[in-house]
C-alpha cells in the first residue's frame, strides 16, 4: 500500500473515532426513545407547575358561595374564570389554616363593570339566530354603557350593586 | 445496423414499461398509497390520541381562554405573545371581511360597525391545531419539537436552538419566540394538566362549554360525540397538515 494512502486511512480512522466520541457525548441518552426527539422532554413538559385548581377545591372553605352559585344562572361558570388562578391560594390556606392570607395570595374580586362586560356587553357576534327566528345566543346581553349606569341620585352603579355575582338575580 | 438497434430498443422499452407498471401495482398492493387525508389519522396503539373541538356558535368572545392560558403557562403578557387567542370576524353587507383581535381578546371586544351594516359576525378562538403531520415538526433541524405518543405537539425547551424555522412553518401562526428563554413556545395542550387527568386551562375556564377536549380513540367520549353531532371542519384543509382541531359552524372566511 502506498504510503500516502496509509496516512489517509489513519487520518480517516482518527476522524471517525472523533466523530463517534463527539456523537456519544452530545446526543442525550433518551434521544430516539419514542421518535426523533429527547424522550425525557415528555417528562419535562408534564412536570410544569399548575396554576388553576378547578372548582371542586373551593367547596371546602367557601361552602356558602359554592351553594349560592350552584343555584343561580352562573352555575356553569368556573370560580377561577372570574377570580383567577387559585392553586397557591388553596395550598397556602390549606397548610396554614389559621394564618391570614398574604395580599399576594388573595384573589381578584372583579367588581367593576368592565369585568361583567367581557361576557355580557351587547355585541352582534354574540347574538345568534337559527332560521332568523330561534334565538340560540349563549348569553343574555345588555349595553353596558346604558343598562342602569347611574341611580336616582346620579351616582354611578356597579353591576354587583343589583346583581350578586354568584347568583345574578 | 441502426434499424436493428431501433427494434431491440422498442422491445426493451415495452418490457421496461411493463416491469415498471407491474411494480407500481405491486407497490400499491403492498403499501396503500397514502394520499390526501384531510383529518389526522390516528396511529396504531392504545395510548390516548388527543383532539380538540370548538363550537363557534357557543363562543361569546370573553377572552377567558386566552387569559387563563397566559396565566397557566407563564406566557409573557405583552399583546403579541399568544398560545391561545380569540378573533372577532365581522362580515359587512358590502362583503368586506374584518378580523380583529385586540390583545387576543383578553380585554374584550368592541363592534365599530353599526348593526344594520353587519351581515354576519362571530368569534373564532384560535390555538395550536396539534396536527398529526405538522409542518413545524418537519422543519425542526435538531428534533426539538415533536408529536408526543398521545398526539400533542410539544417543544423541548432544553434542546431548542431558537432558529425560528418552526415559527415560519406553522400555517396557523401558533408559535412565537419566547423573549426571555429564546426558545420557540407554543400551546402544549397543557400537557402538565392532561397528564394529571385535568382539562387544559382554557377548556376549564370557558364559561359556555364552547370547547371540547377529548381522546379521539374513545368512541363514546365527549369529543367523538361532538364530532358526530356537528358538521365539523378543520382550518386550511388543503395544506394536509392533519389538524386535530375541529370547528363547528366554521365560515369560509376564516383563515
Ligand atoms: C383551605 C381553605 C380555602 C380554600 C380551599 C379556598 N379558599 Fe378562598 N379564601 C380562604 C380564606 C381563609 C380567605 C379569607 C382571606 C381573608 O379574608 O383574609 C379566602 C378568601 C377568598 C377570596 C376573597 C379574597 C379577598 O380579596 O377578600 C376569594 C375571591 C376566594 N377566597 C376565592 C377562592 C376560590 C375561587 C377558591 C377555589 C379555587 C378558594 N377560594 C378556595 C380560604 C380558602
Ligand atoms: C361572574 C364571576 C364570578 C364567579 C363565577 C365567581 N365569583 Fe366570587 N366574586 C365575584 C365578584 C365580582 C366578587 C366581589 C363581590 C364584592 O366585592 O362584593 C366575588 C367575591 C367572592 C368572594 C369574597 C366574598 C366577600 O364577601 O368578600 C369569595 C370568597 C368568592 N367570590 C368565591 C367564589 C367561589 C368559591 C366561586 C365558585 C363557586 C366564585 N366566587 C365564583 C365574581 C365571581
Ligand atoms: C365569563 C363570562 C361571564 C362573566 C364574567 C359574567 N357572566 Fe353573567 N352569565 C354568563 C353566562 C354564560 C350566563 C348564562 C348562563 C345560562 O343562561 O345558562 C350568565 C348569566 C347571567 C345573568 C342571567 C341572565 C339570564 O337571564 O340568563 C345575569 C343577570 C348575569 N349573568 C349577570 C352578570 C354580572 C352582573 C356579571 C359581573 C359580576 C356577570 N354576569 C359576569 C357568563 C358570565
Ligand atoms: C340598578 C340595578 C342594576 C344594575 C346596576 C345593573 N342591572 Fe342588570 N338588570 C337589572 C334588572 C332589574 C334586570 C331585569 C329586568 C330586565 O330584564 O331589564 C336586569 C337584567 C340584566 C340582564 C338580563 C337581560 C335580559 O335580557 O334578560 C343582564 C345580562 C344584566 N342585567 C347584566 C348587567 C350587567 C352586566 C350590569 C353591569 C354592567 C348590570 N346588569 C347592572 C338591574 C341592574
Amino acid at each position: 500500500m502506498p504510503q500516502q494512502i496509509r496516512r489517509l486511512l489513519v487520518a480517516f480512522a482518527v476522524f471517525i473515532a472523533l466523530f463517534l466520541v463527539l456523537r456519544y457525548v452530545m446526543i442525550p441518552t433518551s434521544f430516539g426513545e419514542y421518535g426523533h426527539y429527547r424522550g425525557r422532554s415528555l417528562e419535562d413538559n408534564a412536570a410544569k407547575p399548575l396554576q388553576f385548581t378547578g372548582n371542586s377545591s373551593c367547596i371546602k372553605c367557601h361552602k356558602s358561595i359554592v351553594e349560592e352559585k350552584s343555584r343561580g344562572h352562573h352555575a356553569g361558570l368556573a370560580c377561577e374564570t372570574c377570580h383567577g388562578p387559585a392553586l397557591k391560594h388553596v395550598t397556602y390556606a390549606d397548610t396554614l389554616p389559621h394564618a391570614k392570607l398574604p395580599d399576594s395570595l388573595l384573589l381578584d374580586k372583579p367588581a367593576e363593570r368592565k369585568n361583567c362586560a367581557l361576557c355580557h356587553n351587547r355585541n352582534m357576534a354574540r347574538i345568534k339566530f337559527r332560521n332568523d327566528t330561534v334565538n340560540i345566543s349563549m348569553i343574555k346581553q345588555v349595553d353596558v354603557m346604558k343598562h342602569n349606569l347611574v341611580d336616582k341620585n346620579n351616582e354611578s352603579l356597579k353591576c354587583i350593586d343589583c346583581h350578586f355575582p354568584h347568583d345574578p338575580y | 445496423m441502426s434499424e436493428k438497434k431501433d427494434k431491440t430498443s422498442r422491445r426493451g422499452f415495452l418490457r421496461a414499461g411493463l416491469v415498471l407498471a407491474g411494480s407500481v401495482v405491486a407497490g400499491t398492493v403492498l403499501k396503500p398509497f397514502n394520499g390526501v387525508v384531510v383529518a389526522g389519522e390516528e396511529p396504531k396503539g392504545d395510548t390516548p390520541w388527543y383532539g380538540i373541538g370548538i363550537d363557534i356558535e357557543k363562543c361569546i368572545g370573553c377572552g377567558k381562554c386566552a387569559k387563563s392560558c397566559k396565566l397557566e403557562n407563564n406566557v409573557p403578557m405583552e399583546p403579541f405573545f399568544f398560545r391561545s387567542w380569540v378573533e372577532q370576524y365581522t362580515i359587512a353587507k358590502d362583503g368586506s371581511v374584518k378580523v380583529e383581535s385586540p390583545n387576543g381578546g383578553i380585554d374584550g371586544f368592541k363592534q365599530e360597525l353599526p348593526d344594520d351594516q353587519i351581515f354576519k359576525s362571530f368569534f373564532v378562538p384560535k390555538m395550536c391545531n396539534h396536527c398529526s403531520k405538522s409542518p413545524c415538526v418537519q422543519v425542526c433541524p435538531v428534533g426539538a419539537t415533536y408529536v408526543s405518543p398521545d398526539g400533542v405537539v410539544l417543544v423541548d425547551e432544553k434542546y431548542c436552538i431558537g432558529c425560528r424555522y418552526c415559527i415560519q412553518a406553522c400555517p396557523y401562526g401558533c408559535r412565537y419566540l419566547h423573549p426571555a428563554k429564546q426558545v420557540a413556545d407554543k400551546c402544549s395542550l397543557c400537557y402538565h394538566r392532561i397528564k394529571k387527568g385535568i382539562q387544559p386551562a382554557c377548556f376549564e375556564m370557558c364559561p359556555t362549554g364552547a370547547r371540547v377536549f377529548g381522546n379521539l380513540r374513545d368512541k363514546s367520549g365527549p369529543l367523538v360525540k361532538f364530532l358526530r353531532d356537528h358538521n365539523c371542519l378543520v382550518l386550511k384543509p388543503h395544506l394536509n397538515t392533519g389538524s386535530k382541531l375541529y370547528y363547528n359552524a366554521l365560515s369560509g372566511e376564516v383563515r
